[in-house]
């Protein structure tokens, strides 16, 4: 009896205090109360008497947004004045969308609904979508905008050279810097804010309209600031003002990515290879679901995609992706695009006009213009110049910018190579329905790499003229050609030449010039000339290669691709 | 001035005397002062009319029930008043739960303590039913004349694990839908046997039994809706009813086991014990006194016993209250697990059933019929069948009461623990059939795999206790012990040890890709 008296007295005591002190800690101890109870004192006395110490939010259905996190940010609270300076409760900085009506976590992600500053900012356990970190902030603008026609990096810095060449600056502001030098009114700025204008327009007869300002003002800045762009810097201008839509650092991120080949590997949105993993979302990954064994510092996705830039089979053991040998700054410029890939699933209400018209009209992300095509799909493997690349632990990607080549292969040749690729080597089938581009976009690439190198001289010749002696020639390739191109063709060193789509598309005139001339740069020597190695072949002899070649063709018409 | 009219009168005093009235309905037999009002007390209230009006000493001793079938209660009452609160919040549809349960964490006043002293007093209720069955085993509880509580109790097990079960799915999270589908894929285990019988076609009980379960081959809207109506309504609904059998049967098998001797071992009642017996025993017994068996009261007197007012009241007030105590302790010292949004697309590696499940889901890595049907079966039959076949009476309501006695239940864990770690350190380091000639057939694994071996070692040890000690209390009690040490260490195996593709790690730092 005793025993059960004190057990219960006991237990009752405890279960009272323990509730006692739930009920303090809820009600006085929460954070978010320190924090507006903090923000109170620091309001003008009128002002605090109707600011009351209280759970706000931005509730919006129709964006599954609910997020608290105004409930510290006081001061980006709808209707709330804010006090610019404070800690809690400065104002929102002034942006294109109103949070009052997008939410918070639709751009800098986190977790909304929680109520703890560790919670709300994401970087617990068992929450996939941190915030975005301050200096990647732009990445969020990849929640819904896709950002149509971004050319290639060196387009971009040719209009940004243009733009500052020109002084442009002087009068107009653009992403924070310049239109300071003409104090015209209070702001003084004088040109429009060009921040935006590829999302707004702008004047297509703009030079026109400043030579004739110029011309009608007596003096004054009008005058002494504008002096005309010449034609081709007009064009280059234009396509740096069409990529000003407000995002500064993700357009020259997006445009570097552009620039660097990866698509040749990794499809984003449909379009691109499939050596890679599709990218279309991959700043969405939750860093739970990372392996982290190979990466050091914090466990953010941004670090990951760092440290994978760096060294990307250490992160992922077993991946083909080779070592860039990219710097710090590109680094972090593709780490911001990778992160601004997120396309989350908003209602159709909600999707900008420039997703609409990439997911439902087809418009390209990327400019179309050869450079760009080149920069975006080929640059990664057949180098920056056509050059060529060597990465360690792989055969070496042809140099298809290189004269000999230039100078022989058709232009339906190349066109013919980009469509179906080279079956069972790394050259994958670019043709809509494989790679996804349209014919169109062909052969401005075939254009493009027209202008590399040398003119394509014609042939007379029918396609396929060689008569020689098959089995001198199988002798012939066995001695001269099989230490590279494999025994059976099937390529090594070099290409593979048992190749149906090369066998199919190229011309006898082709092989056998390759043969004879080689091409400069690379391991193929031309076997007109004899080396130390080994004796030069006659026009007849080569003829015979070429004869033998033909058969590793297919010899049923209908096993053909 | 004039007098108040009669009946106005009438009216002030009958004013007056509301609140004495009140209290004598309250108290209808007056103040429990005496043997007599207790009894009456106790018999004339809704709530404590299933207590006898007297209880014996040996029941209230805290070192014999040691309070665990009133604290099971009282988590169950926990989790029932919690439960409530939480539905008020809480939205069933994949789209909203996982929100609704951020919301009761983060803004509902006290949400997330309520859902904290919610989870514990689940997870206390698991724990507390296992014990209480421990207890009533190896006190003989479930001798005759309890042989129905045995089973009704059993029942209670598995209504208690079914609510457990059946409450993780509703946050939608990871945990909850990963958990669910292992438990699914547990319930359709009986394909194992069919597939390798080749019946599957025409016979499919496991791909029946989950579709039950899930309404849907994949844990989805139906599966939630269904396990929210299994845990809010008919669960608990069937709990309550079967908890009344519970303990109407207490009382009619005549309170709590107790040996025959028992006033003797207990000897006199100590001085000042209060009180024992107020009035001369003129008292008529009621109706709901005369209860049959050995130990019935009647014609006996009072010896040994105490008024169930105020001693039982007392101990119960105590139990409860210590429950109360665990949970709402261990709510401030830890939060209930939440993590990711359910994500079908992403499996969790290792995904792992409910920790009670987990020592089956240990046996189903090995083979899924035996760990997820055959094993358990043959264990709930066994138990089942214990009260009617151990007809003996020695060692009747004596902790480890019986042939052989503690000497022997600490023999019998000593054995259970070195044949279960035995077994499943050989499995984990040499492998199984399976790895040694991958073409064995299926059948030929379900039939010989760790679980059917341990199974086979403890029924024989059991067997051989029964012929050592002739006595089949002997075998009952080797085998339960084996069982629960068995239970244990697999379960702290699957809990611990297991690590992604449930294989085995000394500790989760040493998982890979951490």
């Amino acid at each position: 009896m005793r025993f059960y008296k004190h057990l219960l007295l006991w237990s009752s005591l405890g279960t009272l205090l323990v509730l006692g002190w739930a009920a303090v800690a809820e009600n006085f101890l929460a954070e978010w109360r320190r924090v507006q109870r903090a923000a109170r004192s620091r309001l003008p006395p009128a002002e605090a008497e109707g600011f009351g110490v209280e759970l706000r939010q931005v509730v919006l259905p129709e964006l599954a947004v609910a997020d608290r996190c105004v409930s510290c940010h006081l001061g980006m609270a709808p209707g709330e004045r804010g006090l610019p300076g404070d800690k809690a409760l400065a104002p929102h900085p002034p942006v294109v969308h109103d949070p009052a009506a997008f939410g918070c976590t639709t751009c800098h992600g986190g977790q909304g609904r929680a109520t703890t500053a560790a919670d709300a900012h994401g970087q617990v356990e068992h929450w996939p979508e941190p915030m975005l970190p301050r200096r990647y902030f732009y990445a969020a603008c990849g929640t819904c905008h896709t950002h149509l026609a971004v050319p290639s990096a060196a387009l971009l810095a040719r209009g940004r050279d243009a733009f500052e060449r020109h002084d442009c600056l002087s009068c107009h502001r653009l992403d924070g810097r310049g239109g300071t030098l003409r104090p015209g009114g209070q702001g003084g700025l004088e040109g429009p804010d060009l921040s935006r204008a590829g999302a707004r327009g702008w004047r297509a007869d703009w030079h026109a309209h400043h030579l004739r300002e110029r011309d009608e003002a007596p003096a004054g800045p009008w005058r002494s600031a504008f002096a005309g762009v010449p034609e081709e810097e007009r064009a280059a201008l234009d396509v740096y003002l069409a990529s000003r839509v407000g995002a500064p650092g993700l357009t020259e991120a997006k445009a570097l990515f552009h620039s660097l080949g990866c698509r040749g590997c990794h499809a984003v949105g449909g379009v691109g290879g499939a050596d890679g993993p599709d990218l279309t979302r991959v700043g969405q990954r939750d860093p739970g679901q990372r392996a982290w064994g190979g990466v050091r510092g914090e466990r953010t996705l941004a670090s990951w995609f760092q440290e994978h830039f760096r060294a990307p089979a250490r992160v992922t053991p077993g991946s083909l992706m080779p070592e860039l040998g990219l710097s710090e700054p590109q680094i972090d410029q593709l780490t911001l695009y990778l992160l601004s890939l997120r396309r989350s699933s908003l209602s159709n209400s909600f999707h900008p006009r420039d997703r609409v018209r990439a997911e439902k009209l087809g418009e390209r992300e990327f400019a179309t213009d050869g450079a760009t095509l080149y920069g975006t799909f080929c640059a990664a493997c057949h180098g920056q110049g056509g050059e060529g690349m060597r990465y360690p632990g792989m055969a070496p990607f042809p140099a298809i910018g290189n004269p000999d080549f230039l100078a022989i292969a058709s232009d339906d040749f190349i066109a013919e190579t980009v469509r179906s690729g080279r079956p069972g080597r790394r050259m994958p089938a670019w043709g809509e329905a494989e790679g996804g581009l349209r014919p169109a976009e062909i052969a401005t690439l075939v254009r493009y790499l027209r202008s590399l190198g040398p003119a394509y001289q014609p042939d007379p010749r029918p396609a396929r003229w060689a008569r020689g002696d098959a089995a001198r020639g199988e002798r012939l390739y066995a001695s001269a050609c099989a230490g590279c191109h494999g025994a059976r063709g099937q390529g090594g060193e070099g290409p593979m030449l048992a190749n149906p789509v090369l066998l199919r598309s190229a011309s006898d005139r082709y092989l056998a010039e390759t043969i004879r001339a080689g091409r400069r740069g690379t391991a193929m020597l031309g076997f007109e000339r004899p080396t130390p190695a080994r004796r030069a072949l006659a026009p007849s002899e080569i003829e015979d290669v070429v004869t033998f070649l033909r058969s590793f063709e297919p010899k049923d018409r209908e096993k053909r691709p | 001035m004039t007098a108040p009219a009669p009946a106005l009168r009438r009216f002030g005093d009958n004013l007056r005397a509301a609140p004495r009235r009140l209290r004598d309905s309250l108290f209808r037999s007056g103040r429990p002062v005496s043997d007599r009002t207790r009894a009456s007390f106790v018999f004339g209230n809704v709530f404590l009319h299933l207590h006898p009006a007297r209880v014996h000493r040996w029941s209230l001793r805290p070192t014999f029930t040691l309070g665990l079938g009133v604290m099971t209660l009282s988590t169950f009452l926990v989790a029932l008043v919690t439960g409530i609160l939480l539905m008020v919040y809480y939205k069933p549809s994949t789209a909203l739960a996982y929100d609704s349960i951020k919301d009761l964490h983060f803004v509902v006043p006290t949400g997330r303590f309520i859902r904290n002293i919610h989870r514990w007093a689940a997870n206390l209720m698991v724990v507390g039913v296992l014990l209480h069955m421990a207890r009533a085993f190896y006190t003989g509880a479930y001798r005759a004349p309890r042989e129905l509580n045995w089973v009704v109790g059993m029942l209670l097990l598995a209504i208690t694990l079914g609510l457990s079960f059946t409450g993780y799915l509703l946050p939608w999270d990871q945990l909850a839908y990963w958990a669910v589908t292992i438990g699914a894929n547990i319930a359709q285990s009986p394909r194992e046997v069919t597939d390798a019988l080749g019946i599957t076609a025409w016979l499919d009980a496991g791909g029946l039994q989950k579709e039950l379960l899930l309404g849907s081959d994949t844990v989805g809207e139906e599966a939630l809706i269904r396990f929210y109506l299994l845990h809010v309504m008919v669960l608990p609904l069937a709990l309550c009813t079967l908890l009344a059998v519970h303990f109407w049967r207490v009382r009619k098998d005549g309170g709590l086991v107790r040996p025959a001797d028992a006033e003797a071992r207990l000897g006199p009642a100590p001085q000042g014990t209060w009180p024992v017996f107020t009035e001369a025993p003129q008292k008529t017994y009621s109706l709901a006194a005369l209860v049959k068996g050995k130990t019935a009261a009647v014609g006996r007197g009072p010896e040994g016993t105490v008024p169930a007012m105020p001693h039982l009241l007392l101990a119960e007030s105590a139990a409860l209250m210590l429950s109360v105590l665990l949970c709402v302790l261990l709510s401030v010292l830890a939060d209930a697990p939440l993590k990711e949004l359910a994500n079908p697309a992403v499996p969790e590696n290792p995904a792992k059933a409910p920790w009670y499940f987990l020592g089956l889901q240990e046996l189903v890595a090995h083979s899924a019929f035996m760990g997820g049907i055959g094993i358990p079966t043959v264990v709930l039959v066994g138990l089942g069948l214990i009260p009617f076949l151990d007809r003996e009476s020695e060692g009747t309501g004596l902790w480890f009461g019986g042939p052989g006695g503690g000497r022997l239940v600490a023999l019998s864990a000593v054995y259970g623990l070195l044949a279960v770690v035995g077994i499943e350190a050989f499995a984990i380091h040499y492998g199984w059939i399976r790895e040694w000639w991958p073409k064995a057939p299926q059948l030929l694994i379900t039939l010989v795999n760790p679980g059917t071996v341990l199974t086979a070692a403890y029924a024989a040890w059991s067997v051989w206790l029964v012929r050592r000690h002739d006595s089949t209390r002997a075998g009952a009690l080797g085998l339960f012990t084996c069982f629960a040490v068995g239970f244990l260490v697999l379960t702290v195996i699957g809990v611990h040890f297991r690590g992604p593709n449930w294989d085995f790690y000394w500790w989760p730092s040493q998982w890979p890709g951490h």
